[in-house]
């Protein structure tokens, strides 16, 4: 992680001269938090958002709420749970997404999904765009909650407790919503199925 | 299930392989155009604590206007009660003479 990475940065410092309205010191935080917050936002990013605009309200939301910072998390995950949490209502704003059936899938993205169904050949580099695309296309299908325990678990392999720090949810609800989605993308697939023969 | 666990956990690794090749940096002027709003949130939740303050304090003045009116009303129609019943006195005592 970028941020992580960025160990000459006085974060500390930085968030005390924030605190007394200093606004280099602001532009300063922004700059160093954008990899971060982007990163989670192009990963969950609603349709028809603008990835700049929902960036740009999870760090006014970050200012909003800076004087709630206690310092018991680090500052990157305190940052990081208000962009998932922002994200997710921004999808739960959104209306549901139609039914996905086979045609709505491009060629390449076809390809992938019945290479693994019919376990044909195992995937190439090449393949990593179109099946990036399918997954996120089959996690439209979930509820926004669904979606970020699935895309946290499969996708960015997190365990369960980072999931629960992320996200604010206990440990066992996780395990349910993961239980229930992984059910609800099994029936997904029966249907593409379903529609690919027909 | 099996079957599906098989070809979901293969689609999720090969769609973990891919890496985007987008940038990554804020834009130029994000940064300055977030920190600017955000002050100005700041500054605005400052006065709407005020105008909050503000709006309780005129509430209450109107209450206290509305009550003193109420009372200074009953005060002076009693008064103007008295002032007629004195002026009844005055013509009783007319009468009298």
């Amino acid at each position: 992680m970028q941020i992580m990475a960025d160990e000459t940065f006085d974060l500390a410092g930085c968030l005390n001269r924030v605190r007394q309205q200093d606004q280099s010191a602001s532009r300063a935080l922004v700059e160093h938090l954008y990899p971060l917050v982007i990163r989670i936002v192009r990963a969950r990013l609603p349709r028809r958002v603008a990835e700049e605009d929902l960036a740009q309200d999870i760090f006014l939301k970050m200012f909003t709420r800076l004087a709630q910072y206690q310092g018991v998390v680090p500052f990157s995950h305190w940052v990081s749970r208000i962009a998932v949490t922002t994200c997710i209502d921004q999808l739960r704003a959104q209306q549901r997404r139609p039914e996905l059936r086979w045609a709505d899938l491009s060629a390449s993205q076809a390809e992938v999904l019945d290479n693994v169904l019919t376990d044909a050949r195992d995937e190439t580099p090449s393949d990593a765009l179109a099946a990036h695309e399918l997954v996120h296309k089959l996690l439209g299908q979930l509820s926004p909650a669904d979606q970020t325990v699935i895309r946290m678990l499969d996708l960015e392999q997190k365990t369960i407790a980072e999931i629960s720090q992320f996200t604010g949810w206990g440990q066992s609800m996780i395990k349910v919503r993961a239980f229930r989605a992984r059910r609800k993308l099994q029936k997904l697939f029966q249907t593409l199925k379903e529609t690919e023969k027909s | 299930m099996k079957h599906h666990k098989q070809s979901w956990q293969k689609l999720v690794a090969t769609a973990r392989a891919y890496r985007d090749p987008r940038e990554a940096a804020a834009p130029y002027g994000f940064a300055v155009r977030v920190a600017s709003q955000a002050s100005v949130g700041r500054a605005a939740g400052t006065w709407g604590l005020l105008e909050k303050f503000a709006l309780r304090g005129l509430i209450a003045a109107c209450t206290f206007s509305l009550v003193a009116i109420a009372f200074g009303y009953s005060t002076a129609s009693g008064e103007h009660d008295d002032e007629v019943a004195s002026n009844d006195i005055v013509g009783e005592i007319l009468n009298l003479s």
